[in-house]
């Protein structure tokens, strides 16, 4: 089972490099690392992954990205959260991994309908700790009612979570017992925790059926 | 009676930082109440017995050591600057965090290196790890990169 960051930015987005990152994640337990941007080498060590990130406006714009080379060659794509009709919509575009940034979505803009279809078509949620980490006030009081909002829908439904740290530095980079403790704000168990951790590794090789071939 | 205490040690990043005791006593406190609340960070009573050679040791009332623990991997100033706290261990001694402790030191004397249009110190530490500190005397920016990306540039 991998432990995985979903998401994090390294330089020239970030001031750590790749290489860096990976050793800092190494060192906090984790054995693979999306890495969103450019990715030139490969570091020894721990597993990279190449992220993408779609922003877009409309379900359409997300189905002309996802045919963009860049995107095509990474092995996890995330979209940006929007409405309730985004957010129903993207769950269904096949190329699309992870729906991330919801919490800076509105209230139930990831409802019930966007929920069941992630979890028949296996896309994931991604919980990051950057706005628990870095807010304070209100708005990380919004993040945390997010999270705990997508905790229920994904016990309901069982969709999979993902948890990045979504880290520019090697400073905002978190071990996977501090996640825990993060997580454990908006009431996500240990267990829940370590199955979020690994679900980005069920998306880049998904279990298939068993095949007799002879 | 005499409440029964724990001790949470945490590294601070980025290495070589020089943190003022209480000017982390005021960030440690400022992450646990914003995150906590007065009343929760008014019972676990946290703090900073410890601040030296790029550790920290945090003290709080048993039972609460989680808690305080969390709001410490929040922390993400101090005095202004850049600064992050990554916890080692929890225990009910000094004595044994102590122990706990390997001072991270710069291998090698600081060397210059630039990057873009600015100059930077170069400070190199265990596990092939360097870290750049732009010169200047305040709010300078860093760059951590490792030995072969600064020989690849």
């Amino acid at each position: 089972m991998k432990i995985t960051d979903a998401s994090v930015y390294p330089y020239p987005a970030g001031d750590s490099t790749l290489a860096r990152m990976a050793l800092e994640a190494a060192e906090l337990g984790f054995d693979s690392i999306v890495a969103v941007g450019e990715i030139r080498s490969q570091p020894s060590g721990i597993k990279i992954l190449r992220g993408a990130v779609i922003n877009a406006a409309s379900h359409k714009e997300v189905i002309k990205r996802v045919r963009d080379p860049a995107v095509r060659r990474a092995d996890v794509v995330f979209v940006n959260a929007g409405d309730i009709s985004f957010n129903r919509a993207v769950v269904s575009v096949n190329e699309v991994n992870v729906v991330r940034n919801i919490h800076a979505a509105r209230r139930n803009a990831f409802d019930h309908v966007a929920a069941r279809t992630a979890a028949d078509r296996g896309v994931a949620v991604d919980i990051s700790l950057a706005p628990i980490i870095q807010f304070r006030g209100t708005k990380r009081q919004k993040a945390l009612q997010r999270y705990a909002d997508i905790l229920s829908l994904q016990r309901r439904y069982g969709f999979p979570l993902t948890i990045s740290s979504d880290a520019r530095s090697i400073m905002e980079q978190r071990s996977v017992r501090e996640v825990r403790s993060l997580c454990a704000l908006f009431g996500m168990t240990g267990v829940e925790v370590s199955d979020a951790l690994a679900s980005v590794g069920r998306l880049t090789e998904p279990e298939l059926p068993v095949k007799v071939v002879a | 009676m005499r409440a029964k205490r724990r001790y949470i040690l945490a590294r601070i990043l980025p290495y070589g930082v020089a943190v003022d005791q209480r000017q982390a006593y005021f960030s440690v406190i400022e992450a646990a109440t914003s995150l906590l609340g007065d009343a929760a960070v008014g019972l676990a009573q946290p703090a900073v017995v410890f601040c030296e050679g790029g550790y920290i040791v945090v003290r709080c009332r048993r039972g609460t050591e989680k808690d305080i623990a969390t709001a410490l991997a929040t922390i993400t100033t101090i005095a202004d600057e850049r600064a992050a706290l990554r916890t080692v261990a929890t225990s009910g001694t000094i004595h044994a965090l102590r122990r706990r402790m390997r001072p991270i030191r710069p291998l090698s004397e600081a060397g210059e290196a630039q990057v873009g249009e600015t100059y930077f110190t170069v400070y190199r530490y265990p596990r092939q790890k360097v870290d750049l500190v732009e010169k200047g005397i305040k709010h300078q920016k860093s760059l951590f990169f490792t030995e072969a990306d600064l020989e690849e540039r």
